[in-house]
């Protein structure tokens, strides 16, 4: 079972936290197109390398916080960032 | 083969004194305390243990260890005991499996037949068709099957779990286990020693050597004495992400097997290696073992394994067996050296034992009359943990087996996995792998005990991953000995040939893993660590290639089998109930799981709940209704982002239903939130969605609106919650209410009051009606839930007061129209398809969905409606279709059903097509029956009271 | 904090407080491992900014444990969040510490009594105790006396503090009350093999 470095708890099982899938921006809502909103709710690049993503340290404090993981090899690259969900998954 | 207990022997592990009685296939037979079953019998002279898997050929032991792929029993109601590992106990009632037609009876006629048919793949060739046959295949095929018999009333065993998080753990205690476990032990970390036998000791156990034995002391005295915790009779089953162990353990004292789940900073490999059959003819009838097994008989357990003896010899252990057997007795034949090319070729006797050997000696071929033939052909890797760790071992054809190439960095091999040397060898490269393992452990201490707040500080910096600096094992150089001239057994546990393997290879299934999916080989209970090899080999062979060439399949895990027990353990499932729940248990109360809630369903009649509600008045407990507890001055702004209404002037004391929405517009929630104070607001969710909406309320203030101060804290369970319901509610509430206005004008449907309820201050309570009659949700601190329910109960018995469940509540609320998110709406239904359109305010900046449900209202969506089957009688089952006329084109289909005490007829909720929804549509509903009934859309969703002057009264 | 807390009362005239562990269980005498149901225990919560005055007043930083002066005992339990134990008197000379914060900065209070049950688990096993029904590290370096986190107990979320009595190891367990009768009965089960006391400090 993978550790997930929790900014504010220290690496922890993944089963203590619920993952967040890849990070991507909100669009602005007023102004997205069918096809810019969809691509927030559906589309997500899933590389396989070094990814932004998304954990809610669930079991713990209770945070969201951003960390890029490499898919190939579940090494992750810290420190994480708290509450930053907009990494962009360019 | 002729087997029997001889005098006491200097390593035996058996205590003479303790007599055992136990019965195998129904006789009475006796052992000694330390013997295994398997020895036991042995001991006894029995040589017969199982019947092979499809040939049902008799069999004896092979290895007399774990892995012994003929040694499967059934003891008592516990089936696949490996009785040449599990120690006797007094008592135990000891049967043979896969004894089709019996242990002792022969079927020769049978066992041709069955010969000449079951070859590589037969039963995907023949038992494909035809299809309606599959059972009577699947019938008969289980008659022939491995395996015991499961008793189905076997009582549940009590299973263990535990976590641990040692620096190191070692798997394996053979002599370099051990020295790894004391230095890494001595170096400062905390270290965990698993042995998969039932004493530490590896290979020394079984070793009559004076040296070895000395060592065997020696380490023995060590561990004794240092912090290293010991586990025996317990496998490191699986190596995952981050060195993340399973380990059985199954000589706990309390527990018939305890899974530990293990967070090791570093692994040390050190399985040892496991003794190869070679494949031949006749390999597999009893008589023909292993050196180790020879040695484990005669050392262990002082059993004479045979009278007169072959011994195929390629390497030490081989020679070690012959000097063994010459000192109990058994007369030694003839040795055949493989090193000098000497080999056997086939085995003669019946099917029952060995009675000659054939071999290539330095004299020719020769038939050689014995009734045991030792054969050392040479050793597999296990190399299990390594390959769950990414690792891909590399053949080395020098020294006949596989090594590891670059396993992480945190896992390290030591002992016969990493090379061969003598005892000093080893112990000095399994002490340096012990400090590396302890070295690395401290770095990784060291991260982790920095990163996490709670932890002691930690001085200094980070400590530099130490370099391997272990000087490498040798490699003995070994003939590679596979496969005689002869044909035999490959696997024995499935009953696979190596001219199954080549028929297979001529077939096209020529890659090694095609080839063991399509004949099995090592898919049984032995799990690949005897055959594996063999099998690559033969597949190479096959196709004239090397075994490096032709690769090894990727051993996954578990390195042994274990129970469906041990993996589910003791089971973990949390159970909520209210405060209240105790008199619903003396109330006779039928109960309801929901998610983890206990609820009560009903108290024996909900027909006749529903009548006193709608009539008097009657209580819900509805203490799982989920409660967010929401402070600060952006509250307002909060709500009007995941609700899809307007809140900014919500004032004091008001309250107001919401409907929430997922960034796909689709209905994700709904309640009411009622303002209490200032900045003070309480919001409500659907009982299954406390838990959801309030991640989805954190992620928004977190990750999207972090400036905002909302502080949001869960208090679902902090308030046992009633719904006090029916004409007399209020009066009922005036009696134990002492502090609050109860009267239509100063408390209006739709807000929120606190009050001091039968003497419990900070209750709060709402006027809100899910039946549809005059309520008072009232919420008082959990504490004092009972005393309150008892307390109202007690003010309105000549009101006519009683409970009601879950079921009555579900058929007003059904009554009202009022829909359950999740039950009337599922994954795909927009907002709104509720038909709350009105509630939808797109002028909104912002919220939750907005685009989405923007956009729909372009779209014809499928609606939520209110229907009344024509036939009143008739209940429609929920989820029932709605479709067109006697076509099965499907239109919609009912969502809530229930027969209406109140209006005295069937009422539903439905889904169906935009245009159907209005109000007298006729529609077909396909009952599951196979029955059409017929049923008309009303023209709102109450079908009673649609004008609402109940619940305002 | 007094070891003991003694019952809440809602008002002087008000009813005796609940615990959610409603069970029975036989007493026994003689093991090393002691479980008390001490729900009854006043509880409060306190949010305010990781970094801000009221986090200056508390003291307790995230993880860690502090008595206040009143007695009381502050639990750092998640960034920006404190859970404050004690008797009545104890968690209100504590709160009322807190008086003016709240026109420093955004804060709040909460009277988190009824929304947590607590249990103390003492003695020499109740580390082997929680290693049974809990995957986080629970040696001394990492959870030293005083470490105050959030984990998952027995698949229930809880808030956990270890808090040794006289040099012997104890922990308060805090869980959602709806879920005290179940956790109280798993601690129970996973400490049973050391020989278990069971005692409660709530009156009902």
């Amino acid at each position: 079972m993978l550790l997930v470095p929790c900014p504010n708890c220290g690496p922890r099982n993944s089963t203590d936290l619920r993952y967040g899938g890849e990070s991507h921006a909100r669009p602005d809502p007023n102004t997205a197109s069918p096809a810019e909103w969809r691509a927030y709710l559906y589309l997500r690049d899933n590389p396989a390398g070094w990814l932004r993503e998304n954990w809610y340290c669930a079991s713990g404090c209770r945070r969201w916080f951003s960390v890029e993981r490499n898919t190939a090899t579940n090494e992750f690259r810290d420190p994480p960032l708290p509450g930053d969900k907009r990494g962009g998954a360019a | 083969m002729t087997m029997s207990r001889q005098g006491v022997q200097p390593t035996e592990v058996i205590d003479r004194a303790a007599k055992l009685r136990f019965r195998w296939n129904g006789k009475r037979f006796s052992g000694f305390e330390g013997d295994t079953i398997a020895s036991a019998l042995a001991a006894a002279g029995e040589h017969i243990f199982s019947r092979s898997m499809k040939y049902h050929r008799p069999r004896g032991i092979l290895t007399a260890d774990y892995w012994d792929p003929n040694l499967m029993v059934q003891v008592g109601d516990d089936p696949n005991v490996r009785a040449g590992h599990r120690l006797l106990e007094s008592g135990m009632d000891v049967r043979s499996q896969n004894a089709w037609p019996s242990l002792n009876r022969d079927i020769k006629a049978a066992n041709s037949l069955l010969g000449r048919f079951l070859t590589a793949g037969f039963y995907y060739k023949t038992f494909m068709r035809p299809q309606w046959l599959w059972p009577t295949y699947e019938r008969v095929l289980a008659t022939f099957a491995p395996g015991g018999k499961i008793d189905l009333d076997t009582p549940h065993a009590y299973h263990d779990k535990r976590y641990t998080h040692p620096d190191v753990v070692v798997a394996g205690a053979g002599p370099a286990g051990i020295s790894a476990a004391l230095a890494a032990s001595s170096a400062g970390a905390s270290v965990l020693l698993v042995s998969h036998e039932h004493a530490v000791g590896g290979h020394l156990r079984y070793s009559s050597d004076a040296a070895d034995q000395a060592a065997l002391t020696e380490l023995r005295a060590a561990l004794d004495a240092s912090d290293v915790e010991v586990l025996t009779d317990s496998t490191v089953t699986g190596r995952y992400e981050d060195n993340w162990l399973g380990i059985v353990q199954r000589n706990h004292p309390i527990a018939v097997e305890r899974l530990i789940k293990a967070r090791a900073k570093t692994l040390v490999a050190a399985p040892g290696l496991i003794e190869r059959p070679y494949v031949f003819e006749g390999n597999d009838r009893p008589g023909v073992i292993t050196p180790g097994a020879a040695r484990r008989l005669i050392n262990l357990w002082g059993v004479k394994p045979g009278e007169r003896a072959v011994v195929f010899s390629a390497n030490a252990d081989g020679d070690a067996a012959v000097a063994d057997l010459e000192r109990v007795g058994t007369e030694i034949a003839a040795v055949i050296d493989g090193r000098t090319g000497g080999s056997v070729s086939s085995t003669a006797g019946s099917s029952r034992a060995v009675e000659a050997v054939m071999v290539n000696g330095t004299n020719g071929a020769e038939r050689i009359d014995a009734d045991l033939l030792v054969v050392a052909a040479g050793w597999t890797a296990p190399t299990s943990l390594l390959n769950m760790a990414g690792d891909r071992p590399i053949y080395d054809p020098t020294a006949a087996r596989f090594f590891p190439s670059d396993p992480p960095s945190n896992v390290l091999a030591t002992g016969g996995l990493a090379g061969d040397a003598d005892l000093d060898g080893l112990r000095q490269h399994g002490a340096a792998t012990g400090r590396l393992a302890a070295a690395r452990a401290a770095a990784v201490r060291h991260r982790l005990q920095s990163r996490t707040a709670r932890a002691l500080p930690v001085d200094g910096d980070e400590p530099a991953w130490a370099p391997d600096e272990r000087a490498p094992l040798g490699r003995d150089p070994h003939p590679e000995l596979y496969r005689a001239d002869t044909h035999g057994m490959v696997d024995m546990s499935e009953d696979i040939s190596s001219k199954d393997l080549v028929a297979a290879a001529h077939e096209g299934y020529d890659s090694v893993e095609l080839a063991k999916r399509y004949t099995t080989a090592t898919m049984g209970p032995s799990q690949g660590k005897l055959e594996t090899v063999n099998t690559v080999a033969a597949i190479a062979e096959a196709r004239g290639e090397t075994i490096s060439e032709v690769g090894t399949t990727v051993w996954r895990p578990p390195y042994a089998p274990l129970t469906l027990g041990a993996l589910a353990g003791r089971m973990f499932e949390p159970v909520r109930v209210s405060s209240i729940q105790p008199w619903h248990e003396a109330n006779n109360v039928s109960v309801i799981q929901a998610g983890q809630w206990l609820r009560p369903d009903h108290y024996g009649d909900p027909a006749a709940e529903v009548r006193n509600v709608r009539d008097n008045v009657g209580l819900i407990d509805v203490t799982p209704l989920g409660k967010l507890d929401l402070r600060g001055p952006d509250v307002p702004k909060l709500l009007s982002l995941l609700y899809v209404n307007k809140w900014m002037k919500l004032g004091v004391g008001r309250v107001r239903y919401g409907m929430m929405c997922a960034e796909d517009g689709v209905v994700l929630d709904d309640g009411v939130t009622g303002r209490l104070g200032e900045d003070h607001y309480m919001m409500s969710t659907t009982s299954s969605g406390a838990g959801g909406v309030w991640e989805w309320v954190e992620n928004w203030l977190q990750t999207e609106r972090p400036d905002w101060q909302v502080h949001v804290t869960p208090v679902t369970t902090a308030y046992a919650s009633i719904n006090v319901a029916g004409p007399k509610s209020r009066e009922l509430m005036s009696r134990v209410c002492e502090d609050a206005d109860l009267d239509a004008e100063a408390f209006p449907y739709m807000t929120v009051r606190q009050a001091t309820v039968a003497g419990v201050e900070d209750c709060f309570m709402w006027r809100i009606g899910f039946t549809g009659e005059l309520s008072f949700e009232l919420h008082v601190p959990a504490g004092h839930g009972l005393h309150v329910w008892e307390a109202l109960m007690d003010a309105g018995s000549d009101l006519g007061v009683g409970p009601f469940g879950l079921e009555g509540q579900r058929i007003m609320r059904l009554e009202k129209g009022h829909f359950i998110v999740g039950q009337d709406t599922d994954g795909l239904t927009l907002g709104p398809s509720t038909g709350l359109w009105s509630l939808i305010k797109l002028d909104k900046d912002d919220f939750a969905g907005k685009p989405e449900l923007a956009w729909a209202a372009d779209r014809s969506l499928p609606m939520v409606v209110a229907i009344q089957p024509d036939d009143p009688d008739v209940v429609p089952e929920e989820a029932a279709q709605i479709v067109r006329g006697n076509t099965n084109e499907i239109l919609g289909r009912i969502t809530s059903s229930r027969y209406s005490p109140t209006l005295n007829r069937s009422i539903c909720l439905g889904q169906v097509e935009p245009d159907l929804a209005a109000g007298g549509t006729k529609l077909t509903v396909l009952l599951e029956s196979g029955e059409r009934i017929g049923a008309t859309v009303i023209d709102h969703h109450a079908h009673f009271d649609p004008a609402g002057e109940r619940l305002r009264g | 904090m007094a070891d003991t807390a003694s019952p809440l009362r809602s008002t002087s005239m008000g009813p005796a407080f609940e615990s959610p562990v409603v069970r029975n269980y036989p007493t026994s005498e003689g093991g090393n491992l002691t479980l008390t149901d001490a729900s009854a225990t006043a509880k409060w919560l306190v949010r305010a900014d990781a970094d801000g005055p009221t986090a200056d007043r508390l003291g307790a930083r995230f993880g860690s444990s502090q008595m206040a002066p009143g007695g009381a005992l502050v639990l750092g339990s998640r960034p920006g969040e404190w859970i404050i134990v004690g008797t009545p008197g104890e968690v209100s000379a504590a709160v009322a510490d807190l008086d003016g914060l709240e026109a420093q900065e955004f804060m709040t209070v909460l009277d988190w009594t009824h929304s947590r049950a607590m249990f103390r688990a003492t003695g020499v096993s109740a580390t082997r105790m929680l290693e049974k029904v809990c995957g986080i590290d629970w040696s001394d370096h990492m959870t030293p006396d005083g470490a105050v986190l959030s984990a998952s107990v027995a698949l229930t979320t809880c808030d956990l503090a270890r808090n040794d009595v006289d040099g012997t190891p104890s922990y308060l367990i805090f869980c959602d009350r709806s879920v005290g009768q179940y956790l109280f009965d798993a601690l129970i089960d996973a400490g049973n093999e050391f020989g278990l006391t069971v005692t409660a400090s709530s009156a009902s």
